[in-house]
């Protein structure tokens, strides 16, 4: 019975690996970022916005050095770059957020 | 301290604290909860090396061998046929025979559910979730009990007027903003906002992690409840999912597939690989073309 050309298999530790890593960056990220935010006085919905470009940013980092622009190859699809630990870094985002508008401001 | 609030409600309310509020709650309930956590982690690291007693090598093998027939069954394909199906044919024998059985005798009787060592560990992992849950207990009642009735913190985004009575409890004033709250809501917003923290300076997998303990509780008590398993019935299960296993070697046309990697023979598709296998005139015509486009 001869099988098509077939799709990539993946090694199912390696892509827990990546994700690690993924995560690792996006929680420094989110940290740096936060601070950030909370120093310049972002409030309400720009702070939001400001997390939104900063983590597309973070991907389009992810994506161009680290995966040399060839996410398929380190992931399942191409557009867990993008999409991968954005809500958990959410939450160290506002919390550094907070922590540094109410020291400075 | 001086106050000066201003009682529109489109402008935002600002109000002047008192340093020595950030000073002496914003920092330390954060610090507290970071030192906390890490102890935490240790402390689950301490208690789980000392460990469990060793388990008796049959009852490794038993919960083993239930791997080793998933494992078959999910990468069977990189294998060729005829490992597999000896494979198989073993694996199904042995679960039937209950070869790898704790205890063959007691095959067809109930499970005791004393079973001593089945209790030890359930014994083992309530008493770790407990000792998790208790400092996160605690921590909130400390803060509760000396930091209430002042707001500490003006939330940078805004939020509706039922989080209100959530966010400033302790402080009776009814036209406040909601972005001023109290510190229990910063100890709240810590214990989200600080889970990837720790997982940034303890490593994955830590213990420090409170969201975790809460969630994991209510499957932890719908489990604790059952029995130990009966090893016999996954055995049969197993070798059920066995024999319902198809094999379908990946490395099959591996010859044609080099062939078209190098460019010897033009890539074929599902249907060209059907009519090849059907007849084999069509053989020749594949070897007409690779010549046909000219030597490589």
């Amino acid at each position: 019975m001869a099988t098509q050309t077939p799709q990539a298999s993946y090694v199912p530790e390696n892509i827990v690996y990546n994700s690690k890593k993924i995560t690792f960056i996006r929680s420094s990220m989110s940290a740096i970022t936060g601070s950030a935010a909370g120093i310049l006085g972002l409030t309400g919905y720009y702070g939001f916005i400001f997390y939104g470009i900063t983590s597309v940013f973070t991907s389009f980092l992810i994506w161009a050095v680290k995966t040399q622009a060839k996410p398929s190859l380190y992931f399942r699809t191409g557009s867990d770059v993008w999409t991968e630990g954005v809500f958990g870094g959410l939450f160290s985002y506002v919390l550094f957020w907070t922590l540094l508008y109410g020291i400075v401001h | 301290m001086s106050y000066q609030v201003s009682s529109s409600p489109t402008e935002s309310q600002a109000l002047y604290l008192d340093p020595a509020i950030r000073d002496w709650v914003l920092i330390p309930i954060m610090v507290v909860m970071v030192l906390v956590g890490v102890f935490r982690d240790q402390v689950t690291v301490l208690l789980s090396g000392s460990g469990p007693k060793k388990p008796v090598l049959k009852a490794i093998r038993e919960t083993r061998v239930l791997v080793r027939g998933a494992t078959l069954r999910s990468y069977g394909n990189h294998i060729p046929p005829s490992s597999f199906y000896s494979r198989k044919s073993y694996l199904a024998n042995a679960y039937e025979k209950g070869y790898y059985l704790k205890n063959p005798i007691a095959m067809n009787q109930t499970v005791n559910p004393m079973d001593p060592q089945g209790m030890e560990m359930m014994m083992e992992g309530m008493k770790k979730n407990f000792a998790m849950i208790i400092p996160q207990t605690v921590i909130m009642g400390w803060v509760n009990f000396f930091f209430s009735g002042f707001v500490l913190i003006k939330m940078p985004f805004p939020l509706t007027l039922r989080f209100k009575s959530m966010l400033q409890r302790g402080v009776e004033t009814s036209d406040m903003d909601v972005t001023w709250v109290s510190s229990l809501s910063w100890y709240f917003l810590n214990l989200f906002g600080l889970r990837s923290i720790f997982s940034l300076l303890l490593g994955e997998d830590n213990a420090a992690d409170g969201m975790r303990d809460m969630t994991a509780m209510p499957q932890m008590g719908a489990s604790a409840t059952g029995q130990p398993q009966n090893y016999h019935k996954l055995h049969l299960a197993e070798k059920e999912n066995l024999e319902l296993t198809p094999h379908a070697w990946e490395l099959e046309d591996v010859e044609y597939r080099l062939l078209a990697q190098y460019g010897k023979r033009p890539r074929i598709s599902i249907t060209e690989t059907n009519e090849r296998n059907e007849g084999s005139s069509s053989v020749s015509e594949y070897k007409g073309k690779g010549r046909k486009k000219g030597g490589k």
